[in-house]
């Protein structure tokens, strides 16, 4: 029994509740508690990922037979996640203390810090809960922080706010389902005593039901579309820490576990779902990212996008597949958390996040610039960057499936891989567009002065960066540190096709170093010629000449098909949320249709009501 | 020392007839004293958790008098009975200074709660009808109260489906003696464990089911509600929706099918079904509305559904076994009336906080329309948290009580096999959700409009209702979670339940 388990999960759910009733003037004291609690929560993950295997039980409900125990476990896996679940936690409780949602008191700063607190302690216990009932509390208890979360986000976050919370509500209710399902084929709630092989209807359905919760949260396709409208309102800190990072970090973790520990995949079709979920979700996301032109939304659907290449990696079944998605699983939580709190400094220091405002930030906002560049080169892939090491781990899962395994999801392995492939392509192609539009470019006349973000808001941005950087290069020690032993993967057993960071990352450094070389010399020899535009007389100043990010994939948009395509997402068509509500509003008219007001209409259902019942009751036949 | 049971009929019954006495003039002391009665009833209840007794009246022993029967049925519908008068009460006490003639609001008040104690303790079918139509009646008037057109209407359209059901009882209470001689509920279950149901009981059994389904507001009886708690003053609406439905509809239609009539599976079906009806069509139709108040009505409707759903449950399992019933079985429907009669209690709660908060953004922007209002949340601080905490148990968001009377009943669903109900309950609580949060979307986040921008926060008695409310909403949990509460309050209820006709014999021994 290991009491100190109970802390990280309670201490902040607890301060957290609290904060959330504080009147706005005592923001002050919400911050500093939320800074001292995020500090300790770091501490105590620390401390249980070096510590042994320990255990808590707390018996809290006992209905009839079934007996409802509190279990903390701490298992390699969920140690693991637990560690980084925290940092997240206090590198954003850190860029918090200066960022404007919380200093607005009309955003309610305190429903803001209660609710980061509040997410701490749920994800805390999703990751030490041994009882899948109590996983599934503190999921909702998650859920419902992300949903105030948004709401601090201004006066028109509102429907993102109700979008998110139905549309994760709605996959909540499928895992409730998929708990109780579990629970009554195998009898038990207790995580490491289910293994369910997947043979019969009822046990494809609970996987379902589970995987539809897992991915929902993770944001993968079909169930994606509560992340980009979010994305648009949401304060930035809030997309990095919940959507971007701690959502999926959750949603894989509870994926990985539910296909290794609860379920044992024997059909040949659920491997088939997760690879289709898995590449249609990076393909169609990336595609509808590289047209977007609001950075925050852009950076939403990037963040669906990759959540595909984990979905792959686990759909593989390989070890080196799930390894890769593990890896990536964290290596996307940091660059995005990257991403999402670089666009957060942008939109603070100029008050936009639409391209077509911005440009030339790069003079302006140098350590920003240098951060973002970074973690769009990690997300795109290229070496020797952490997402390349994970994205090829990936890459290496979907082929080592198709050369050890016969299923058809196995013999279709080259079309997984080239989508894949296609799908890092494309996310190049929108981290070049964000980075020209937002910080190449011209500068527009109105951002002259544009100063660079405060010390608080920059220190979690250039830990995050450099963490892309030494994962990047350090893969080797990584993988067997953190990764391995949270898989149980034998090392050496899983990656085939290493490649030399080390030497790489010099050479590579010296092109670099090259490049700039040739730049200067080239600057100082005075050879380029700044002359006005000639444009057939008219005079046009150099200022007024641009080449916008926005206009960059303007073909691809506009091509034969695709065109249809993209109008019918801009308007919703493929939106599940829309397409539900439609349903459900169809009911309910026609519900509310039948209620007409006109009192011998209802006497008439009085009276119908009573000849049924009396049939009934009297068993007349 | 145990309470003499006429103590809370006496109480409100007396002090309503005293205070019309007050006037115009004399309208605080009024309210002052119709406070300290409801609060007193608080303590009175509170008192008699745990108790169990038979009070004959005039010492006429039954079955020639009349007796009043306390037993943990009883005692937690007394106890849900006076927090929520208690609750509406105060609230009243600013709330109603909007309207004229608060004297005589209060009296009826205080007649209504009288009745509602009335029908909790009676021992016999026949007080029961009386205290039922005593509790209707103030009812009546109190949904017209505000005297306008819809409210005129509305209540006019509940007094006819509301006599409709009141007759039908009669006659059902008619039938009853004719064929068992005896007006006792005690004496009545005697005769039916002895010589069974005879065609003329039946017909009475189904008649009782649509007259107190028709108080209870069940699909398809339900018409009313919709308009008569909307137009009622909140506190009313609190009181009508919080523990009105539920005294004179559930409490009524358990007490009269389990303990008198005994339990059949055809009337377990029909509780299941009425209840799943309810659910699912009042969560759609609350989904669609635009009136904060009316939105509020079909999830009652909604809600109950639950309740009757789990006590239907448990009756349909207990019927299924027999006599020769298992300890497992047994366990099983104990969980489902367990879930049943939880959430009832929950929902006496939380629905009468949310007609409350309702009520206070009423008075403060004068409409209850969802669209004219928006970005209350700066502007009524206290009653958006007391909305927000009364929609987060509502819904079912862990660790409030709502969750863990869902919880249990899809246990106990799930344990006894019926998976697809354990599905439909999960769903309308995902249409539950989805109604919370549009109330919260349109009145407390988004855009405050331009002619909002002045109103104040209510403060004052109002606020300690609404807070008081909102403490209970979120400490609600702890009824299942901590054991002795457990086993005081909710499980001597359930027990009266499962015993089905062991009643009058437990009832003859008192």
């Amino acid at each position: 029994m290991d009491k100190t388990l109970l802390v990280p999960v309670f201490l902040p759910l607890i301060v957290g509740f609290v904060l959330l009733f504080l009147p706005n003037k005592m923001k002050s004291v919400s911050r500093a508690l939320t800074l001292i609690i995020s500090v300790i929560t770091f501490i105590l993950g620390i401390k249980i990922f070096t510590g042994g295997i320990s255990s808590f039980a707390w018996p809290i409900l006992q209905l009839d037979n079934v007996n409802l125990e509190l279990l903390l476990n701490v298992t390699p896996l969920g140690k693991f996640v637990l560690l980084f679940a925290m940092g997240f936690g206090l590198l954003i409780a850190l860029y918090s203390l200066k960022s404007q949602a919380t200093n607005d008191e009309r955003r309610a700063p305190n429903i803001y810090y209660g609710a980061i607190l509040i997410t701490i302690g749920g994800s805390a216990g999703i990751l030490l809960s041994n009882h899948l009932l109590f996983l599934l509390i503190f999921w909702e208890i998650v859920t419902t922080s992300l949903y105030l979360l948004i709401t601090t986000g201004g006066r028109n976050s509102n429907f993102a706010a109700t979008k998110s919370f139905a549309m994760i509500g709605a996959s909540d209710a499928a895992f409730m389902l998929g708990v109780f399902m579990v629970w009554a084929l195998s009898g038990t709630f207790v995580i490491s005593d289910i293994s369910l092989t997947t043979t019969s209807a009822l046990t494809i359905i609970a996987f379902l039901l589970l995987m539809v919760a897992a991915i929902t949260k993770a944001g993968a396709m079909p169930l994606h579309t509560w992340l980009p409208t979010s994305g648009e309102y949401a304060p930035a800190s809030v997309m990095a820490l919940l959507p971007a990072a701690i959502d999926k970090l959750l949603g894989i973790y509870l994926l990985v576990i539910i296909v290794r520990e609860i379920f044992i995949l024997e059909s040949v079709a659920l491997s088939i779902v997760l690879a289709i979920i898995g590449t249609a979700t990076i393909i169609i996301a990336a595609m509808i990212a590289i047209v977007q032109h609001n950075i925050k939304k852009l950076l939403a659907y990037s963040a669906i996008s990759q959540v595909g290449y984990m979905v792959l990696g686990i759909a593989t079944m390989t070890p080196v597949g799930f390894a890769g998605a593990v890896f990536h699983m964290l290596n996307n939580a940091i660059y995005k958390c990257c991403l999402f709190l670089g666009a957060g400094a942008v939109e603070e220091q100029t008050g936009t996040a639409e391209m077509d405002e911005l440009g030339g930030l790069g003079k302006k906002m140098p350590l920003t610039f240098v951060a973002f560049l970074i973690a769009a080169l990690s997300v795109s892939g290229i070496p020797p960057f952490n997402g390349f090491v994970s994205k090829w781990m990936v890459y290496q899962g979907v082929i080592q499936m198709g050369a050890e395994q016969t299923s058809v999801a196995a013999n279709l392995w080259p079309i997984w891989l080239i989508v894949a492939i296609f799908g890092s392509a494309i996310t190049l192609a929108y981290s070049v567009k964000i980075i020209h539009s937002v910080f190449l470019s011209r500068l527009p006349s109105d951002l002259k002065d544009v100063k660079e973000v405060s010390l608080p808001m920059k220190i979690p941005c250039i830990i995050l960066a450099s963490l892309c950087v030494l994962f990047g290069v350090f893969y080797k020690q990584l993988l067997e540190w953190f990764i391995y032993p949270a898989l149980n993967i034998e090392p050496g057993t899983a990656i085939f096709g290493t490649w030399e960071s080390g030497l790489a990352t010099i050479l590579i450094a010296v092109g670099i170093g090259l490049g700039v070389l040739i730049w200067f010399v080239g600057k100082l020899s005075k050879m380029v010629r700044i002359v006005p535009t000639w444009t057939c007389g008219e005079v046009q100043t150099n200022e007024q000449m641009t080449v916008p990010g926005t206009h960059f994939y303007k073909t691809v948009s506009s091509m034969g098909g695709l065109k249809q395509l993209y109008a019918g997402q801009e308007k919703g068509h493929f939106d599940t949320y829309n397409q539900g509500g439609k349903i459900g509003l169809a009911l309910t008219d026609f519900l509310r249709w039948l209620h007409s007001g006109v009192l011998p209409m209802y006497l008439t259902w009085v009276t119908l009501g009573l000849l049924v019942i009396i049939f009934i009751v009297c068993e007349i036949r | 020392m145990s309470i003499p049971l006429p103590v809370f009929i006496a109480i409100p019954l007396v002090t309503a007839f005293v205070l019309p006495i007050f006037g115009k003039k004399g309208k605080d002391a009024a309210t002052v004293l119709a406070n300290l009665a409801t609060i007193s009833l608080l303590v009175l209840a509170v008192a008699s958790i745990g108790q169990s007794g038979v009070y004959e009246i005039g010492k006429w022993s039954i079955p020639l008098g009349i007796n009043l029967v306390l037993d943990g049925l009883s005692s937690l519908l007394l106890l849900a009975i006076s927090v929520v008068a208690s609750a509406a009460m105060l609230f009243s006490a600013r709330y109603m200074e909007q309207y004229t003639a608060k004297a005589k609001y209060l009296s009826l008040f205080l007649l209504m709660v009288a009745g509602m104690n009335g029908v909790v303790l009676s021992g016999d079918i026949f007080n029961l009808f009386v205290f039922l139509e005593i509790a209707s009646l103030a009812s009546y008037a109190l949904v017209g109260f505000g005297c306008e057109h819809e409210e005129l209407e509305a209540s006019f359209k509940y007094m006819v489906l509301g006599s409709i059901g009141s007759i039908f009882i009669l006659f059902a209470v008619a039938l009853v003696y004719g064929n068992t001689g005896s007006l006792n509920m005690a004496y009545i279950g005697k005769a039916i464990r002895d010589s069974g149901l005879n065609a003329g009981l039946s017909f009475a059994m189904a008649l009782f089911v649509v007259g107190f389904g028709l108080k209870a507001a069940l699909m398809p009886f339900h018409a009313w509600l919709p308009d008569a708690h909307p137009s009622a003053p909140a506190p009313i609406s609190a009181m009508l929706s919080g523990i009105l439905i539920k005294t004179l509809g559930i409490y009524a239609l358990a007490r009269v099918v389990f303990n008198v009539f005994g339990v059949s599976v055809s009337i377990g079906w029909l509780l299941v079904v009425l209840g799943l009806l309810s659910m699912v069509a009042g969560a759609f139709l609350a989904i669609g509305q635009g009136d904060f108040k009316r939105l509020l009505a079909y999830s009652s409707i909604s809600q109950i559904g639950y309740v009757v759903l789990g006590i239907g449950l448990g009756g349909l399992i207990l019927a299924r076994a027999g006599n020769n019933i298992s300890t497992e079985q047994l366990g099983w429907a104990s969980l489902a009336i367990l879930g049943g009669l939880f959430h009832l209690v929950n929902h006496a709660v939380y629905k009468s906080l949310l007609f409350l908060t309702s009520g206070s953004v009423q008075m403060s922007t004068g409409t209850r329309q969802l669209k004219q209002m928006g970005g209350l949340a700066e502007k009524l601080p206290f009653t958006r948290a007391t909305c927000t905490l009364a929609s987060a148990s509502i819904v079912g968001i862990p660790p409030f009580s709502g969750f863990w009377s869902k919880l249990i009943l899809v246990v106990a669903a799930v344990q006894a096999g019926f998976y697809w109900i354990a599905a439909i309950i999960v769903f309308v609580s995902l249409c539950t959700l989805i109604m919370y949060l549009k109330v919260q979307r349109y009145v407390f986040l988004g855009e405050l409009p331009e002619n909002l921008q002045q109103i104040k926060e209510n403060r004052g008695s109002m606020l300690v209702a609404m807070v008081f409310l909102a403490c209970l909403c979120a400490l609600m949990g702890l009824l299942v979670l901590v054991p002795c509460l457990k086993q005081s309050i909710l499980e001597p209820a359930v027990k009266v339940l499962t015993d089905g006709l062991e009643y009058s014999a437990i009832v003859m021994k008192m």
